[in-house]
């Protein structure tokens, strides 16, 4: 059967969500155009009118006015439910819409902006989350373009109701810049790029104080850019200047080296269908039984030039976005050490094994018992104690990275460093991560000169 | 629903069972029609699927398939789970799905039941596992 919604291919079972919104406009179709029923709808009434109107408004471009005035006439809980079905919606099947009712999507999205609907912030970010990293398809490249565009020209609105998704999409934006700035002989990337610059310089120089709430994977996310030219002087100002920012309280860089970031941050880079195989895999799977599942993920998202740099993203969403239960940690299931291993080995080039070793360390750099999570760095831990013996070259290798970024990450702020660094090791042992840092101090397969500059920072 | 597990070998389209495809094999003409091996799971036991025609294109590793009017029988020597002419087969998802390799109900002996000639019984594994799709090591 055709969808006007979707594409379906053949074999596919049919999606509830998608029936449900069908069956619901089917059944109302003749109450879709004015005069509207000045009946008041019972909740389930009401949850198929909303229903109705959501997919009339998808494929039905030339109702879809008639549609939101239908919608705003008979709403009463400030569009939540609206936005709810709607958000459901576009993460079961976003992938398959037809094109023109993605065009009605990001049109819907800017009627509920105008009208301060209650969860835009969850519509946004679900959008946001579809776009997905080192991928350089038209159709990815579209929604980049139209979302960082709803973003610039519904500033004044979103600053005023939405703040926070400000700099979700600021989050968001800087990351893809990293990729995009990469491929600068794309011309076609060259509209695109400048207004993902426009938008994070806006925010950077105009609403700092926001910016701060991100947290230390700002420094991260601006550090890949400092090549690019507008945002060299941000740099500069972040590093030596801080008071150009003309931010009450802000005076130094460590302020934001201090302020871990929520996980609600890491969720961006990750698709939900990425998320929700990354869960089961950590919850389910048995270790030793993961061989087919990683073959399977990474055909579907690692699998192409650019791809690879998701591994950094999934690297930073699994130390601090997917924290397993006691019952899980104690049990056969895979643990996040070893998927972060395999990662780690997938890559090809080496800067971005590189900055997926930055991404798995940089809770450690900074850990402050009092704010940090010690379930943030437990992954890098075990993965450097079980790598022992059969993989003692990677232990080797992870343990040069970290000892190299205490040394060279931030020549003005060793100091923070070292102590970050320190604490992390000395709470991973008194939280019972491992028993002992013997296992790393008194190996002899690690060289003298590294056991000794661990031994140095221990006891500094 | 049956888990993979329970299914017998018979000449009736009477399996309905729901599995995640762990691999495929090459794709290879029957004459006109497409046909292709797969390895199929679920937590109690694998099995071998055959594809045909136009499913051999429409499903890969990593899918959940739901089946309805299956058979689980006899086709060129090789004992396979298909949809068949009267069954069904359609993707409800990917990835999200527990398995197991072994037992395989293709590379079991199944002779029929000395009580009931119209029934097969399990008489002895030929292989642990597929021994055309072993597991990854």
């Amino acid at each position: 059967m055709a969808s006007k919604l979707i594409r379906i291919a053949s074999y596919q079972a049919e999606s509830q969500q998608e029936l449900s919104l069908r069956q619901a406009f089917d059944l109302l179709e003749s109450k879709l155009r004015p005069p509207f029923p000045l009946t008041i709808p019972n909740p389930q009434e009401y949850t198929q009118l909303n229903q109705a109107i959501i997919y009339g408004v998808l494929i039905e471009p030339h109702f879809a006015k008639i549609h939101i005035k239908h919608l705003h006439a008979i709403v009463v809980d400030g569009y939540k439910l609206f936005l709810t079905l709607l958000v459901g919606i576009v993460n079961e099947l976003y992938g398959k819409f037809v094109d023109s009712v993605k065009d009605q999507l990001i049109w819907v999205t800017r009627e509920m902006i105008d009208v301060s609907a209650v969860g835009i912030d969850g519509l946004l970010v679900c959008l946001l989350r579809q776009i997905i990293g080192g991928d350089f398809s038209d159709g990815n490249l579209w929604l980049c373009f139209e979302l960082v565009s709803v973003c610039l020209s519904k500033w004044d609105c979103l600053l005023e109701e939405e703040p926070l998704v400000l700099t979700s999409a600021l989050y968001t934006f800087l990351r893809l810049l990293s990729d995009h700035c990469r491929l600068s002989s794309n011309l076609e990337l060259g509209v695109l790029r400048q207004l993902e610059i426009e938008f994070c310089v806006r925010m950077l120089r105009e609403q700092f104080h926001l910016c701060l709430k991100i947290g230390r994977d700002l420094v991260r996310l601006l550090q890949d850019l400092v090549h690019v030219p507008e945002f060299r002087t941000i740099w500069k100002d972040l590093v030596l200047n801080p008071s150009e920012f003309r931010t009450a309280g802000f005076s130094d860089i460590s302020q934001l080296y201090c302020t871990r970031t929520s996980s609600r941050y890491f969720l961006l880079r990750i698709t939900p269908e990425m998320e929700t195989h990354l869960r089961f895999l950590l919850t389910h799977v048995m270790l030793g039984s993961q061989k087919r599942y990683q073959t399977w993920f990474a055909k579907k998202f690692l699998l192409g030039p650019e791809r690879e740099s998701l591994v950094v993203d999934i690297v930073r969403f699994l130390c601090c976005a997917h924290h397993p239960s006691n019952e899980i940690i104690q049990s056969n299931i895979i643990p996040r050490w070893a998927v972060i291993g395999w990662l780690l080995k997938c890559c090809r080039k080496n800067y971005i094994e590189a900055n997926g070793k930055l991404a798995l360390f940089y809770d450690w750099l900074f850990f402050n018992e009092k704010v940090d999570n010690i379930m943030n760095i437990e992954p890098a831990m075990l993965l450097m104690v079980c790598s022992l013996p059969n993989y003692i070259d990677f232990t080797h290798s992870l343990l040069e990275f970290l000892l190299l970024l205490v040394d060279n990450y931030d020549l003005d702020h060793k100091d923070i460093l070292i102590r970050g660094v320190s604490s992390a090791f000395h709470t991973v042992v008194q939280k019972g991560v491992v028993h002992s840092l013997d296992v790393l101090t008194h190996c002899d397969g690690l060289s003298p000169s590294i056991r000794q500059r661990l031994q140095k920072l221990l006891f500094q | 629903m049956m888990w993979l597990r329970d299914i017998v070998p018979a000449a009736q389209n009477n399996i309905n069972t729901h599995f995640i495809l762990l691999d495929k094999g090459k794709i290879t003409r029957d004459g006109q029609n497409k046909m292709c091996l797969a390895l199929a799971g679920d937590k109690t036991a694998a099995v071998h699927l055959q594809l045909w025609g136009e499913e051999c294109d429409a499903f890969e590793a990593g899918d959940i398939i739901r089946m309805e009017n299956g058979i689980f029988s006899y086709n060129r020597n090789n004992l396979v789970l298909r949809a068949g002419k009267r069954g069904k087969v359609e993707k409800v998802g990917e990835f999200t799905m527990e398995f197991v390799e072994t037992p395989n109900m293709s590379e079991i002996k199944w002779v029929p039941d000395p009580n009931n000639f119209n029934k097969y019984v399990q008489h002895s594994v030929i292989s642990p596992h597929s021994r055309i799709f072993p597991p990854i090591p």
